[in-house]
C-alpha cells in the first residue's frame, strides 16, 4: 500500500498509532533526517514486524520500500510516496511532491528540478496536434503555469489527433477547451489562455513571461514570430514541425543557439499543412512529447539539450538523423 | 566518386525514396546534387525550399563533395 506526505501529516495530527521503519543507508539519513515522525532504522530482513501497528516504510525515493512490500507481501505497510525527500519538501515548504515521485527518482532531476518545474512558465503557441501532447504532459511533469495562445476553434477534423477534445467541444475554443480539460485532469497547474493568433502587436506582451515558449503552430509565419520574440526576449524556443511520417525538432535561441531563420533565412510560399499533407495523431504525440522533453530539460538545466541540433524523425522506419545546426559560416 | 542522398519530407515524397546512392565526377559540390534531385523530381520539387546538410551537418554554401559523403536535402515543415 502507498501513503502519501499528506496523508501520513493527517496521520500524525490526528494522533494514530504507527511504526516508521527507515530502510535507507547512514549517508542517506544523515543527509535527509525524517523531521516530525520518530523512526527506527529497519532492514528488509528485519520485516515483518509482529506488533501489529501500522508501519510506514521510508527510502530515498520511495520506490525500493514499495518493491519491498510486494516482494514480501506486506498487509500492514505503507511505503511513503516520494520517500524521505517528499516527506521533508512537505514539512520545510508545505509542498507535497509525492505526486512526482517517480520522476523526482530521477538523478538527473530531484526534488530542486521538480520544484524549478512547480516554479516554472511554459508558453505554447497552437494547442492544436502537437501543443495538445505537449500541453497535456507538460501539466502531468508539475510546470507550474502554463499559456495556451491559439485563435482557432475544434473541428471534427481535429479530433483523431488533439486529444484534448471532444465531439462535445467542435465549436469551442480550443484554448477554452484546453483549458477546461486540463485542470480536471491537473489541479496544480496555473493555466492561462489567449484565444487568439499571435501577431505582431501582441507576441512580446504575451510571451516575455515564459521561460520557455513551445512552437507548436502550424503556420510559417507564426514561426518566424515566435522565433523574432524568442531573439529579442532570450527566452528559448522548442521548434517542432510534421510532415506526414517526419517530425523536426530543435532547440533554437538558446545561450546564442541559432535561431528559425538561421535555419531557414527564406520563406516558403506554398503550405504543407497537416490539412493538405495528411497526418496520423500519433506523430504528433511523439514529436510534442519530446518538444516537452526537451522545455523540461531546458527549465530543470538537465544536459544536452537539441540547442544547437535538429533532430528529424521518421515514423516509417523510425530512424532519428540528428544534424548539426551550430555552424555560423 | 559515390556519395550518399539522403531525402527527407517533400524530397522523398517526390523521389518516392529515402535514400538515393549516385556516382559524381570529380569537383562536383552539393548545388550540383541538388540540381539533380531537383531532375529527378520532375519539377515535384519546383518552389520547395530545400536546406543543404554533408555528413550530417548544415551548411550555408555549396561545398565540394568527396568520396563517401551524405548529402541531406531537408525542407521546412510546417504541419503542427
Amino acid at each position: 500500500m502507498i501513503i502519501t506526505p499528506k496523508e501520513l501529516q493527517k496521520w500524525v495530527k490526528d494522533g494514530r498509532t504507527f511504526q516508521v521503519i527507515d530502510i535507507r543507508t547512514e549517508d542517506q539519513r544523515e543527509e535527509f533526517p525524517l523531521s516530525v515522525i520518530g523512526s527506527i532504522v529497519g532492514s528488509a530482513e528485519s520485516l515483518p514486524l509482529a506488533n501489529g501497528h501500522p508501519i510506514i516504510l521510508v527510502c530515498q525515493f520511495g520506490v525500493v520500500t514499495e518493491g519491498l512490500i510486494l516482494e514480501k507481501e506486506l498487509d500492514n505497510a505503507y511505503s511513503l510516496l516520494g520517500g524521505a525527500l517528499a516527506w521533508e519538501a512537505l514539512q520545510t515548504e508545505k509542498d507535497d511532491l509525492s505526486r512526482w515521485s517517480r520522476q523526482t527518482a530521477l538523478p538527473e532531476l530531484g526534488i530542486i528540478g521538480q520544484k524549478k518545474l512547480n516554479n516554472a512558465s511554459v508558453a505554447i503557441v497552437g494547442v492544436g496536434g502537437l501543443g495538445c501532447f505537449a500541453a497535456n504532459i507538460l501539466a502531468a511533469a508539475g510546470v507550474g503555469s502554463l499559456l495556451l495562445v491559439d485563435g482557432d476553434k475544434v473541428e471534427l477534423s481535429n479530433l483523431h489527433r488533439q486529444h484534448l477534445y471532444g465531439s462535445d467541444d467542435i465549436g469551442s475554443k480550443k484554448v477554452t477547451a484546453a483549458k477546461k480539460r486540463l485542470s480536471s485532469q491537473y489541479d496544480q497547474v496555473i493555466l492561462h489562455t489567449v484565444p487568439e493568433m499571435l501577431v505582431n502587436d501582441n507576441a512580446n506582451e504575451y510571451l516575455h513571461n515564459a521561460d520557455v515558449i513551445v512552437d507548436a503552430t502550424d503556420s510559417i509565419q507564426t514561426r518566424v514570430l515566435i522565433d523574432h520574440t524568442s531573439k529579442e526576449t532570450e527566452i528559448p524556443m522548442v521548434y517542432g514541425g510534421l510532415y506526414r511520417f517526419e517530425g523536426q525538432v530543435a532547440v533554437l535561441n538558446h545561450h546564442g543557439s541559432p535561431g528559425y531563420r538561421d535555419l531557414f533565412p527564406e520563406l516558403p510560399t506554398s503550405g504543407d499543412a497537416c490539412a493538405e499533407a495528411g497526418i496520423l495523431g500519433m506523430l504528433p504525440g511523439i514529436i510534442g512529447n519530446i518538444q516537452a522533453l526537451e522545455a523540461v530539460k531546458l527549465i530543470t538545466g538537465i544536459e544536452p539539450t537539441l540547442a544547437g541540433r535538429l533532430l528529424i524523425y521518421d515514423g516509417l522506419s523510425h530512424n532519428t538523423t540528428i544534424v548539426d545546426i551550430s555552424r555560423k559560416e | 566518386m559515390r556519395i550518399t542522398v539522403k531525402c527527407f519530407s517533400q524530397v522523398r515524397y517526390a523521389l518516392e525514396k529515402d535514400e538515393l546512392s549516385l556516382e559524381l565526377g570529380p569537383g562536383k559540390d552539393t548545388k550540383d546534387v541538388e540540381d539533380l534531385v531537383r531532375e529527378h523530381a520532375n519539377k515535384k520539387l519546383d518552389g520547395v525550399l530545400l536546406r543543404t546538410a554533408v555528413n550530417r551537418v548544415y551548411i550555408k554554401e555549396p561545398q565540394e563533395l568527396k568520396d563517401g559523403d551524405e548529402v541531406a536535402f531537408i525542407p521546412p515543415v510546417q504541419g503542427g
